[in-house]
């Protein structure tokens, strides 16, 4: 029994051994866990060998495409001579520019098209491939404008001669990149913009936003007019002052305390002050005056009037249909 | 006379009161999850100046393995004893009450580690831990009622077996069912969690600030797939470890009767984990398919990118399971008088065997010196670059399930004699046999339809490109025209030659012609290749399922060629189980260390980043260190448990199981 039992103990202890070294095999012949080149990228500054850093590592081109014989990704386009055209994508990409040229009818530079592929890429995919490749912009890759152009030059150094100069990305990257993050909830739940609308003005529903806020001529105008509010704030902001008002607390509307003489504390903003009284307005859209000989101390408030619980007594739907409304505001 | 409990009731209240004291751990932990720390503070922890990562990894991989046995095996309990309730054969009973026993000690042991993860969690990944609790705190009650639920019931099942005998048996068959529901919802709802943080879905990702409900964060894409995932593996898994537990009893028993007793559970045990192992593939490439379109960026990056190794040693580890799973069946032939008239077949299944992994485990890409790569001519060799792309795979994947299936036809033969006419078998059989057949020409009709009906567009690709999906839709169609057929050939008592066809067309449709028609897809219409490979998954699909029903009802009632001698194995088989156990330990946590690690440097992917010390990729090696030291601490855990738990029946009251 006892020999049994020492046999088992020894085939289990030999069965993880064996085990761990086939891992130990592994890490050596795949060369993971090996020196890999720092992603050096100088802000202005784009190299091939920091855009090479990008593309075998924190881009993860790799994992689709390979580079002629290094790499055996086949999603995506081989990005060596090996590849669609048998040419490298540096000399691939002149090609593929003067089809686009026809396409659009306006001209494009080969550095046009690679800025394209990367930013834009289901505009013009290489035939017998899926349209698949996600935004670099986003998470979970997250590449900044830089690493983009770096990426870029990696991409002309192979078959061509890399030309930062001539990379022309679209002016306000990183806004765009970190709008493009803020899109993601919209795709989440559509909303209605007629129920919005509905609940935007219920003065006595959930979200009552009109008890404040002016649309036009209809609403309150304690807090800031909301008439044309999505054409000069992106959708990102507007989410983020529903949900969290006192992250950014628009001027004018700021939020006083004033504690009377009598002990009374009075919170809310300002909309009309005299040498003989302040008017308050409160969350509610309520005018509350205080004479001015009653005000033993006013200070001002970094937490909006508007309520911060959006989030909570507001379900998804009647969220997105409040923000369907508020987003066609132009 | 109903066997002496002795010993039973003293450890009962022993395992009773441990449970209780787990359940205890559970609630509290659960408590202090949703009690939580705000997102600010401290954001990591070290582990006692260790690594955090570490910490937690270590803790919830014992935690997930233990809990894969007391989830898994309850199924096949619940299984043995309705077997046992419908057959009237007491021995189904006696080894699923076995089983329990050891489910009841190892229940509050999974339930002290699921407390302790929830400690080490808080403590040491406080942000992590309140923004997860922001979004699940509702369900963390409903986890700890569940639990509560699920541990009284299992008490109830185990401590009334006796008293719930006779016509109260339906009662406990029942207990046995509301017992697989308890841990299903609660395997259901941990799930949400840790597929939630592969693919969030509701949630604002600048603010963090989650717009979803709970339900909606609950159901998010990956949470079915994970769940019938788990389910299979946590089968299998308990199937294997009950497997080496029989086989340690085997080894140590002394008496025959006893032998024979392990003997007939390690057969049980192993059984069990190839028929859940078989749909496991299906499984894990629905779940790849899901996570890939969740996340084109993780799916590449776990199929091309930096998990791509650990797949080959997934697939090092699948291969001893399927090969030593069928030379345990081998080896059992040589206890049935009869089976010695299929032996000459096994070196051929054999044969498929090692060549189909060798075709699996060969890699696309190997890193090579230039001396290397001018000896070879290229980066890749000029033949074995084929066996490296999905094609392949998918073609030697399908003929490994179809060879080990086949393995286990041979050894349910191997006593079987002359078969009863058909004719005989009365209106049930044909009724199933009827059922059955509808099935088995639904599945490859709907397939085909919707390669018929594909729009090319939706794949990008051109009108033209429609002809490549002709080719595997007229293949199903063909493996529904043989439905009809082998219908009929049953019908006449000609079963085994319709079970013939039936094979020996899937193996030519699914393995060789699509298996080579993949290259052509490969590289004329790429995206179509997905559609090819669900084609094939489910040509073996069928296969099984319709030859799994013609072989019960062919060998219905069919003369005993000769007796099964339980107890007469070689030792050799016994360790072969212990093989079996401990490899799919190891791949537990392989595919746990694949699933946590495909989050790369993310909490919660594409939302709430790790920027902890600790958010690296390790390498395959590191990576099998760490899950050696986990699976020889799990081991030596559960071996002490079951020490303390075994009733050492077969050696005291045991009997020869037939």
């Amino acid at each position: 029994m006892r020999r049994h039992l020492l046999g088992v103990a020894a085939l289990t202890v030999a069965v993880v051994l064996a085990i761990a070294a086939l891992g130990e095999l592994i890490t050596r012949v795949s060369g993971e866990g090996g020196e890999r080149p720092a992603a050096a990228v100088v802000a202005g500054v784009a190299t091939p060998e920091a855009g090479e850093a990008i593309f075998w590592g924190k881009g993860k081109c790799s994992t689709c495409h390979a580079v002629g014989g290094r790499g055996g990704a086949v999603r995506g386009p081989d990005q060596g001579a090996t590849g669609p055209l048998g040419q490298p994508i540096g000399l691939r990409a002149e090609a593929r520019a003067r089809e686009r040229s026809r396409a659009t009818g306006r001209p494009w530079t080969a550095a046009d098209y690679l800025v394209e592929s990367l930013l834009d890429p289901g505009a013009y995919v290489v035939a017998g491939y899926k349209n698949e490749m996600p935004n670099p912009l986003r998470p979970p890759i997250r590449l900044a404008p830089d690493e983009v152009r770096a990426a870029i030059v990696y991409l002309q150094s192979l078959g061509g001669t890399p030309d930062p100069a001539a990379i022309a990305l679209p002016p306000g990257l990183a806004a765009q990149a970190q709008a493009a993050a803020a899109e993601e909830w919209r795709a989440y739940v559509a909303g209605d913009a007629k129920k919005g609308e509905r609940l935007f003005f219920d003065a006595d529903g959930s979200a009552g936003c009109g008890r404040c806020h002016r649309v036009g001529a209809r609403g309150g105008d304690v807090g800031p007019e909301l008439t044309h509010i999505a054409g000069t704030r992106d959708a990102r902001f507007i989410v983020e002052s529903i949900l969290e008002p006192s992250k950014v607390i628009a001027s004018g509307y700021e939020t006083v305390l004033i504690v009377t003489k009598d002990e009374r504390h009075v919170t809310g903003i300002v909309r009309r002050e005299s040498a003989a009284a302040v008017e308050v307005a409160d969350s509610q859209g309520r005018i509350q005056r205080v004479a001015t000989r009653d005000v033993r101390r006013r200070a001002p408030q970094a937490i909006s009037t508007m309520p911060g619980n959006f989030g909570e007594i507001l379900t998804v739907e009647e969220f997105h249909d409040v923000l369907a409304y508020v987003l066609a505001l132009r | 006379m109903r066997p002496p409990a002795r010993r039973q009731p003293r450890r009962g209240r022993c395992w009773g009161g441990a449970g209780l004291l787990a359940l205890a751990v559970v609630l509290a932990a659960g408590a202090a999850a949703a009690d939580a720390p705000p997102a600010t503070g401290a954001e990591y922890r070290t582990f006692y100046g260790a690594s955090a990562r570490l910490a937690v990894w270590v803790v919830a991989e014992i935690h997930l393995m233990l809990g894969a046995f007391v989830l898994g095996v309850p199924i096949v309990a619940s299984i043995l004893e309705i077997v046992g309730w419908r057959t009237g054969e007491a021995r189904w009973d006696r080894l699923a009450r076995e089983l329990t026993g050891l489910l009841a000690a190892a229940f509050s042991t999974t339930a002290a580690f699921g407390g302790l993860l929830v400690f080490t969690l808080i403590g040491l990944y406080p942000r992590f831990m309140a923004f997860l609790t922001s979004v699940f705190h509702e369900t963390y009650y409903a986890y700890a009622l569940l639990f509560l639920a699920e541990g009284f019931t299992l008490y109830l099942y185990h401590y009334g077996w006796d008293r719930m005998r006779g016509r109260w048996k339906g009662l406990h068959v029942a207990l046995g069912v509301l017992l697989n529901l308890w841990g299903t919802a609660l395997m259901l709802i941990a799930n949400a969690w840790v597929s939630w943080m592969m693919a969030p879905t509701g949630v604002e990702r600048d603010t963090l600030r989650v717009v979803g409900t709970t339900w909606q964060a609950v159901a998010n894409p990956l949470w079915i797939p994970l769940a019938i995932h788990r389910v299979l593996a946590n089968v299998a898994f308990a199937g294997f470890v009950v497997g080496a537990y029989a086989a340690v009893g085997f080894l140590c028993a002394r008496r025959e009767a006893a032998r024979a007793h392990y003997d007939w559970m390690g057969y049980v045990g192993n059984f069990v984990g190839l028929a859940a192992l078989i749909p496991l593939p299906f499984a894990g490439y629905y779940l790849g398919r899901e996570i890939y379109s969740a996340s084109a960026v993780m799916g590449n990056n776990m199929m091309g990118g930096a998990f791509s190794w650990a797949f080959i040693l997934q697939a090092v580890l699948i291969g001893i399971l399927f090969v030593g799973g069928n030379y345990y069946l081998w080896i059992g032939m040589g206890r049935i008088g009869g089976a010695e008239r299929y032996q000459p077949w096994i070196k051929y299944v054999n044969l498929v065997l090692l060549v189909s992994f060798a075709v699996w485990l060969t890699p696309r890409n190997i890193p090579l010196t230039g001396e290397e790569q001018a000896s070879l001519g290229g980066q890749f060799h000029p033949l074995l670059k084929y066996f490296g792309l999905m094609a392949a795979k998918n073609a030697a994947v399908s003929f490994i399930i179809l060879s080990t299936f086949f393995s286990f036809l041979l050894y349910r033969r191997g006593n079987k004699g002359r078969r009863r006419p058909f004719a005989e078998q009365g209106r049930a059989s044909g009724l199933a046999l009827g059922a059955g057949a509808l099935v088995a020409l639904a599945i490859p009709l709907w397939y085909a339809r919707a390669l018929l009906m594909l729009d090319p567009a939706s794949l990008d690709l051109a009108a033209a490109q429609a002809g490549y999906f002709r080719l595997p839709a007229y293949l199903l169609l063909g493996q529904a025209a043989l439905v009809p057929v082998s219908l009929v050939l049953t019908l006449r008592d000609r079963g085994p030659l319709a079970q013939g066809l039936v094979f020996a067309w899937t193996t030519l449709a699914a393995v060789f012609v699509l298996g080579v028609y993949g290259f052509v897809v490969m590289e004329k219409a790429n995206p179509f290749l997905r559609h090819l490979a669900v084609a094939q998954w489910l040509m073996v699909l069928g296969c099984l399922l319709w030859n799994t029903l013609l072989d019960v009802l062919v060998f219905r009632g069919a003369a005993v060629a000769g007796a099964i001698r339980w107890g007469r194995m070689p030792a050799r088989a016994q360790y072969t189980l212990v093989l079996l156990c401990v490899t799919i330990v190891m791949l537990m946590g392989l595919m746990g260390f694949i699933r946590s690690g495909l989050r790369e440097d993310w909490h919660v992917y594409g939302v709430l980043q790790d920027t902890s010390p600790w958010a690296w990729t390790p390498t395959t090696a590191y990576m099998t260190r760490v899950v050696g030291a986990i699976v020889l601490g799990f081991l030596g855990l559960v071996g002490l448990v079951f020490w303390l738990a075994a009733p050492r029946a077969a050696d005291d009251d045991g009997e020869a199981p037939a």
